[in-house]
């Protein structure tokens, strides 16, 4: 029960992101390009973040000279 | 989405996609491209795709409920094919139905039906040839009656009458001041007249006074000779904003600098002022100081058709260098017979307040409309009285997604997208009549209710509750 509100609610969702993106007007296989190319993106930004996340903040700490 | 575009035109140049559309010949495939402009850019990426909200087949009398003819494609909206079911009793959002003339009531169009058996329904003649008949003369006089002005004539198509007379009004070496959101015919008939022509900002008066004053000081653009004539061309009713012009102001400015006035009157004209004479009637100001008055019988008398009035001379000279006048055939006698009926029942000469009571009934249903929609947080454009609300969807996804969920509630309503709005402000035009009852414009509150939760279209941040807070007591002391 709980499972099918959510997946209406994601749907719902979806479907916002579809209108204001303007995919809506696409046919189903430029959606699907475009969404492929969004999450590449996102995922790479992803791994970038947490390959290089720690050494960042470890480089802003010791700026600050909070830890040496 | 402009990224995909590219991509499937460059996908349609190499061969990949079937082009559906026109196309050079083989031979010609060397020559200056005639399909590539960018309006055809758009038009084969993106109107093609929420093409199915446009051109819907009807199947029944455009009054405050229709028919529309079903309608499938299979291939994303290059083709369509009729199903062969009608949706019935769609409530009609979108025709200029503003008085409800649209009807076939038997008993009223009685005198209509006598016309035709007397006339028949051809002319085959222009005006001034063989085409005058008794009917368009006793037309004539009675839309002079109706606007309070000297005299007028009539036209057999509204867009004709402003393109076809504008260039029998000015010539070269006239000025053209027009608004910058002038419908198309004027442009059109502005640009044939082969006058100058300067666009001021919408219903913006220091724009237009700067152009007065910059017109006069210096003359014609090389010469620096006077200018023959300077014509400020305005409309009643913007279709597109719903806003009304500033007519006080536009004269005062006019009477200053000692300009003429074009007034199109096409959405206005029995639709706002308090028994239905237009523009000038709701700002209470003499008809006779426009120079031209010009209007469509199209919006809201039910027929077809335009009308020029004005003064004797003006329109005496308009029945014989008027394009229109000597080359378009004549306006066909049942047609000229429902504006007759139509303008008498307006003005209660035919004995009955219902003429009256349309004009009330739409003011009230107007209102309404509007002010429920503003409560309701949608941005609406226009003024309060003018029965053109514009409805703003900002977004070319939500244009095609608003349309068709309202047909599916069978609701029809007219959504306009890039050329004739920026294409950032795409927006859906409602347009009130007066035979909508309380309960269609309930029932068309409560679908935008939903839907504008469904598809996010509540962008107000002005909204303001529509129940009332309930105190115990008053907030003011009352002396008893």
């Amino acid at each position: 029960m709980a499972l099918a509100d959510a997946w209406k609610q994601l749907s719902w969702f979806y479907y916002q992101y579809v209108l204001v993106t303007a995919l809506y007007m696409l046919e189903p296989w430029e959606r699907t390009i475009f969404n492929s190319l969004l999450i590449t993106v996102a995922a790479m930004a992803v791994y970038t973040g947490y390959v290089f996340m720690p050494q960042h903040i470890m480089a802003i700490l010791h700026y600050f000279e909070v830890v040496q | 989405m402009d990224i995909t575009k590219k991509k499937r035109d460059f996908l349609r140049a190499v061969g990949f996609e079937k082009c559906h559309q026109a196309q050079e010949r083989e031979e010609q495939k060397d020559f200056v491209p005639l399909y590539q402009d960018f309006e055809n850019f758009y038009k084969r990426n993106l109107y093609t795709r929420v093409r199915d909200n446009w051109n819907r087949p009807i199947c029944s009398l455009p009054g405050p409920v229709f028919d529309v003819m079903e309608r499938v494609s299979d291939d994303y909206n290059w083709t369509f094919r009729l199903t062969g079911r009608t949706i019935e009793n769609v409530i009609n959002m979108g025709s200029y139905n503003y008085l409800g003339f649209a009807e076939n009531n038997v008993d009223f169009l009685k005198t209509v039906a006598e016309e035709t058996r007397q006339y028949g329904v051809g002319v085959c003649s222009t005006r001034q040839e063989l085409g005058n008949l008794s009917t368009h003369e006793k037309l004539e006089r009675l839309v002079a009656e109706f606007l309070g002005v000297e005299s007028a004539m009539a036209f057999g198509m509204g867009f004709a009458t402003n393109s076809m007379n504008i260039p029998a009004l000015v010539g070269k070496g006239c000025l053209i001041l027009s608004d910058e959101l002038n419908h198309t015919s004027l442009i059109l008939g502005a640009r044939l007249s082969g006058a100058t022509i300067r666009v001021f900002k919408h219903n913006n008066m220091q724009s237009l006074e700067k152009m007065l004053k910059d017109a006069i000081c210096s003359g014609q653009p090389r010469t620096h000779r006077a200018w023959k004539k300077i014509l400020i061309m305005v409309e009643g009713i913007y279709s597109m904003e719903g806003s009304l012009v500033r007519l006080p102001e536009i004269l005062a400015l006019k009477k200053k600098y000692k300009a003429y006035l074009y007034l199109d009157e096409a959405h206005s004209i029995g639709a706002v002022g308090p028994t239905g004479r237009g523009v000038t009637e709701y700002f209470g100001v003499d008809p006779n100081e426009v120079d031209v008055l010009m209007g469509t019988f199209t919006k809201s008398f039910g027929a077809a058709g335009g009308y020029i009035a004005g003064k004797k001379e003006l329109v005496d000279y308009l029945r014989s260098h008027s394009h229109s006048a000597v080359y378009a055939t004549a306006m066909s006698p049942p047609v000229v017979e429902q504006i007759i009926r139509a303008i008498k029942c307006i003005m209660g000469v035919d004995g009955t307040t219902e003429g009256q009571r349309r004009v009330r009934q739409l003011a009230e249903n107007t209102r309404y409309l509007r002010s429920r929609l503003k409560e309701m947080g949608f941005i609406i454009y226009g003024n309060q009285d003018s029965p053109v609300v514009p409805l703003l969807l900002y977004l070319p996804g939500k244009v095609g997604a608003f349309s068709r969920a309202m047909l599916k509630r069978k609701i029809g309503v007219v959504v306009v997208g890039f050329p004739a709005t920026p294409i950032t402000e795409a927006r859906a035009r409602f347009c009130v009549s007066a035979a909508h009852t309380r309960e269609m414009l309930d029932k068309v509150l409560q679908s935008l209710d939903e839907l504008g939760d469904d598809i996010k279209l509540k962008f107000s941040r002005h909204r303001s509750s529509y129940r009332p807070e309930l105190y115990d007591e008053t907030d003011f002391e009352l002396d008893s």
